[in-house]
């Protein structure tokens, strides 16, 4: 039978070739996706063990974090350590130690030469350190290329990537900001690094040893101890001689490996998330692909009707037909998985230029091509062609050998299209019943999700079941439309509607892609606009001023000036903390309610802020609501702070939500004392009256690169920004669905003309002329086109209607918003494939001569 | 021997429908160089019923897929009416066979999603036209087919089948109606039926009609057969019977083949 089969692979190669290409895409996005994770985990792994290649132990100081010290904020050079040259010249002594390397590190954050922050995007892999002279006089991690090191407080050096991104030169003076007030220092020289942290997207500045240890440590100090070993030393052996002579409780120590593994892990879990992206795009291809699949071995096994019963006629058992077409599957999947794999090759060597943006580049390295990602290849392209292919074999197995004789295709029986029928509308009344009970759920949670998904999927066969019965009435509509383009359009609907189980099979790929793209445009661009109004709802201030990370408060200092810059009206700080609260953890605004009124556009549902003061808080709706608490009522809860202990506070009054107020209103001094970060403040809302620009503002806060001033428009962009992936994700989709839904179009319309090309002889040689055949058979590709796109519209609206619901839960201000321009563009898509898929079939139709019409059979 | 006089025929009255002048055909080149058809001059009258006759293989089904324009002509002339079909192009060819050629097939070639009046009024939906009521319904009533106008050919039987297509081929009022085996896939009796309808749309409608075939019964019908041997025209009969039909087609089958 595999002769058979491979003769038969090669008899309708054509046929097979949309096919192949279908799985081929699905195969290469697995591949590219499997082999890009794998080299740049690889990448990682040789950039982070070379850059700990010579520590073989690390020492750290241990002890109660610096924030619980109970000062008034964490002013640089308060961090106490026990790391001093002493113990660096103890660790010295220690035998296997070949040398140590004492360093001061901490964050910093630069403005780039236009005066905007540098690389905001990571704030947290802002490295700072402390350029440390070996023996030889220069600092071995960091080799210099350009300029000298660092040699006084009022200089520093960076790696080669920051000062090209920030437009540095050697002698630039550049602001930056460790976690407070802004400095200005002058750029001396230019290091590279082996920091993956820096390398992916961060920045590094090196200060002189001094500086450095005033900065993150404390004068003489330093933040850790590196220790090389001799060679044949043991790693762990040398951490424990290491420790023993570490003063208890104050410091540790750490093996370079266990670090690296650290690091490795960190930067990891960003190219997870690309991964996850592109995992999605093979799903949703090999997804759609495969009924292309099923309806390519479902037209060979129509045509080759005859053939089989003939087989079967002299003696072939329905087993051996199964085989003989599964064999066909598995030449096609194979095929499909070795040109798949090699274009995912290509995938993953362009996948890094692609996912990597100027703030965070991704690790570089060859291509590493594991046996994982190869086997992958062949799993899903022959185990989906094959399973794609079991459905049709098994209808092969059952043509009688009678079919031999028979000349007309019988139509399907009535029962089928019953069976059909029923089992279509009690999957559909499933996913809808699901879907339509979660509309009551409150809150997206995971099983609400769940269930969510469920529901989508189950609405997704319902209506891949139903298409063969949707077809009728839906292409019979659509066909007022195209009945009026003459006898060209009327013979394109009557074609449509010939085999509906073909032309079903045949739209279901746009169907699912469609209804996929719909309902993720439509969710994305109602949350979009729910995340605008929030944005800006419930503030009026006109500029917020805030910090990019929520370790670091805003100085004082610069909240006075920003409240004496020009054309400032009011400026008020906030202070932002964590509310313990009834077993759940919320956030609590610490505010001056003197000044509240003029930024927030607070709306009380009851009391007022009037009474506010210690042990006295305002809280949102649904915070009452959850915590079953009115205006007058209290309520146990904590503020901040570590502890375990509630105290009661008295509820002043309950506000309509405000995503500016957040969960709850505080007084600011109570707020402040009790933060994370006490006495810090974390937002300045600003009241301008004209004069005042973010320009202005900036320079108020001393161009601090660790703040932002936003006004309400970039506050508003800020929060959608979120959405960009959706959006990558959404038409990334719309054109993938696009091209496999124009193969399969094709597919079904090549097998169609040369199904009827007789027929086509006979309206040439009556007289339709070639641009009327190629018309006909554009139109009944378009019709096909929008016969998916309809459902697709259809199933995604209904889908994203319903799941917006709980959406509502989690995002206040949730309402469906139809993204007009991206349902247009789905249109155009449609139609774009509808046209591209019959170009090459209409010009085979129209290149048949009209003798075709008495061609022999 | 003659087959008609040329240029024009004897009789002055009706004129010529279609004719061919020194029509060759050849297929392929070098050693696979088959002659179809070897200067055939031939003309087709008006209001006339002309069958062609010929053993396997003698190219009569290629001389009427060239006269209808179905078909390109290696040299020669072909005429319909007084349009020189060599001068045409595709477009030109395709109004011609939609305005002025009518067509009925052995294997009946209805389009299988169209109804029966769709389908016989297919060349007019293609021209844009709308069909003439009145001769539509003659036409229709003629071959008898008003009860079954919403069938689909697949609810037709064959017989049934081949009257909508001589419908289809009637409607447009054809300068030729050309037939290829037209009865070729029928029974006796609906194969009479067709040959008495094309016969009745000759006397009743003043139609001409040049059909091949193989069948003398069918041939019976015809007001003059032309017999046809290695793409050449060799005899010619008038007013023939199906006996005097198959004395003549027995003496192809005895006579030893030249080529």
């Amino acid at each position: 039978m595999l002769r058979t089969a491979l003769r038969n692979v090669l008899a309708h190669k054509a046929r097979l070739l949309m096919t192949v290409l279908a799985v081929t895409l699905g195969v290469a996005f697995v591949t590219g996706t499997l082999v890009f994770a794998d080299s740049s985990t690889a990448a990682h792994r040789a950039a982070v063990s070379k850059n700990y290649a010579d520590i073989a132990v690390s020492v750290a100081p241990k002890g109660p974090p610096p924030g619980a010290a109970g000062s008034s904020g964490p002013a640089p050079g308060e961090h106490a350590t026990v790391l001093d040259d002493a113990l660096a010249r103890t660790l010295a002594g220690l035998p296997g130690v070949a040398a140590v390397r004492p360093s001061a590190d901490g964050p910093a954050t630069l403005n780039a030469s236009d005066g905007s922050p540098l690389r905001t995007g990571r704030i947290w892999a802002h490295r700072a350190a402390a350029y440390v002279p070996g023996p030889d006089g220069t600092d071995g991690r960091h080799p210099l290329t350009e300029g000298r090191a660092p040699r006084t407080g009022d200089e520093i050096a960076v790696d080669s990537g920051t000062a090209a991104d920030g437009g540095f030169r050697i002698g630039d003076r550049i602001t930056l900001a460790v976690d407070g007030p802004t400095m200005t220092k002058r750029l001396v020289g230019i290091v590279t690094t082996e920091d993956t942290r820096v390398t992916a997207g961060g920045t590094l500045t090196l200060f002189d040893r001094t500086t450095a240890q005033q900065l993150f440590a404390s004068p003489g100090r330093y933040t850790s101890i590196d220790v090389s070993a001799v060679p044949g030393t043991d790693e762990a052996e040398l951490a424990r001689r290491v420790a023993a002579v570490l003063p208890a409780d104050r410091a540790e120590a750490t093996t370079g490996t266990a670090l690296a593994t650290q690091q490795t892990v960190l930067v990891d879990t960003i190219t997870r998330g690309k991964e996850k992206l592109s995992l999605v795009f093979a799903g949703v291809a090999l997804f759609i692909g495969s009924f292309l699949i099923v309806n390519t071995f479902t037209m060979l096994v129509a045509r080759r009707t005859r053939e089989i019963a003939l087989l079967r006629a002299i003696g072939a058992t329905r087993r051996q037909v199964v085989r003989s077409l599964l064999w066909e599957a598995v030449l096609v999947g194979l095929a499909a998985s070795a040109l798949g794999f090699l274009l995912g090759l290509g995938i993953a060597s362009v996948l890094p230029e692609l996912l990597g943006t100027a703030q965070e580049e991704l690790p570089r390295g060859p291509l590493v091509i594991g046996p994982l990602p190869a086997a992958a290849a062949l799993a899903v392209g022959v185990g989906v062609t094959v399973l794609a292919a079991w459905l049709p074999s098994r209808k092969a197995a059952r043509i009688a050998p009678v079919e031999a004789m028979r000349t007309a295709e019988l139509p399907p029986t009535a029962t089928a299209s019953r069976v059909r029928g029923a089992a279509g509308a009690l999957l559909l009344a499933l996913g809808v019943g699901l879907l339509l009970s979660l509309a009551g759920a409150k809150d997206a949670s995971e099983e609400n999700l769940q269930s969510a998904m469920f529901g989508c999927a189950l609405l997704v066969v319902a209506v891949i079941v139903l298409a063969p019965l949707l077809a009728v009435p839906v292409i019979g509509l659509s066909g007022l439309l195209t009945g009026r383009l003459g006898i060209a359009g009327r013979l394109a609907r009557r074609n449509a509607l010939r085999d509906p189980r073909r032309t079903a099979a045949t739209a279901s790929a746009l169907m699912v892609s469609t209804a996929l793209v719909a309902g993720l445009a439509v969710i994305g661009h109602s949350t979009g606009r729910a995340l605008d109004r929030q944005a800006a709802a419930g503030l009026s201030a006109d500029y917020v001023i805030s910090t990019h990370t929520s370790t670091t408060g805003i100085d004082p200092a610069a909240v006075q000036r920003v409240a004496d810059a020009p054309g400032v009206r009011t400026a008020t700080a906030v202070s932002d903390s964590t509310l313990f609260i009834g077993g759940g953890v919320r956030h609590i605004s610490g505010v001056d309610p003197a000044a509240t009124a003029s930024v927030m556009k607070l709306d009380f549902v009851s009391g007022s802020l009037k009474d506010l003061g210690p042990g006295r808080i305002a809280v949102s709706r649904t915070l009452a609501r959850e915590n079953g608490v009115s205006t007058g009522g209290s309520v146990n809860a904590r503020i901040g702070g570590p502890g375990q202990d509630l105290t009661p506070y008295t509820v002043v009054g309950v506000y309509e939500d405000n995503p500016t107020a957040q969960d709850a209103l505080g007084l600011r001094g109570e707020v402040q004392r009790s933060g994370f970060d006490p006495g810090s403040v974390q937002r300045v809302l600003v009241r301008a009256d004209g004069g005042a620009t973010k320009d202005r503002l900036r320079t108020a806060t001393g161009n601090n690169p660790l703040l932002k001033v936003q006004d309400r428009d970039e506050l508003v962009h800020e929060a959608a920004g979120s959405l960009s992936t959706l959006l990558t994700l959404t038409y990334g989709l719309l054109a993938l669905g696009g091209v496999i839904a124009v193969l399969g179009i094709m597919n079904t319309l090549a097998v169609s003309v040369s199904d009827r090309t007789r027929e086509i002889g006979v309206l040439r040689a009556i007289g339709m002329d070639r641009a009327g055949i190629r018309r006909m058979i554009r139109l009944e590709s378009l019709t096909v086109a929008a016969f998916g796109t309809l459902l697709g519209l259809a199933t995604g609206l209904f889908g994203a209607w319903t799941v917006g619901a709980l959406t509502n839960g989690a995002l206040k201000d949730y309402s469906m918003a139809l993204p007009w321009g991206t349902l247009l563009l789905l249109c155009l898509v449609s139609l774009t494939t509808g046209t591209v898929a019959a170009a090459l079939p209409a010009r085979r139709a129209a290149g048949l001569s009209p003798l075709e019409a008495v061609a022999e059979l | 021997m003659t087959v008609t006089p040329e240029p024009f025929p004897a009789r002055p009255t009706p004129g010529i429908a279609a004719s061919t002048t020194d029509l060759s055909k050849v297929y392929g080149s070098g050693d696979t160089r088959v002659v179809a058809l070897e200067r055939v001059s031939i003309s087709f009258r008006e209001a006339e019923l002309t069958a062609i006759m010929g053993p396997s293989g003698c190219g009569k089904s290629t001389l009427m897929h060239c006269a209808a324009g179905l078909d390109s002509v290696s040299s020669g002339s072909v005429r319909i009416g007084t349009t020189e079909l060599g001068s045409l192009d595709d477009r030109q060819l395709t109004e011609l066979r939609r305005d002025r050629v009518g067509f009925i097939f052995q294997a009946f070639n209805l389009l299988p999603t169209l109804t029966a009046l769709e389908n016989i009024t297919l060349p007019l939906s293609i021209a844009g036209r709308r069909p003439d009521r009145q001769w539509l319904e003659r036409v229709v009533s003629m071959v008898g087919l008003s009860e079954r106008l919403d069938h689909r050919p697949g609810q037709l039987s064959g017989g049934q089948q081949q009257r909508v297509a001589v419908a289809r081929a009637l409607v447009t009022r054809p300068a030729i109606v050309f037939g290829d085996e037209p009865t070729g896939n029928l029974d006796s009796r609906a194969g009479a039926e067709v040959l008495g309808f094309l016969r009745d749309s000759v006397r009743e409608l003043g139609q001409t009609v040049v059909m091949v075939t193989h069948d003398p019964v069918a041939a019976g019908f015809a007001d003059r057969v032309v017999f046809l041997s290695d793409g050449r025209p060799v005899d010619e009969m008038v007013q023939p019977t199906p006996d005097r039909v198959l004395d003549r087609m027995k003496r192809f089958d005895t006579r030893p083949r030249t080529s």
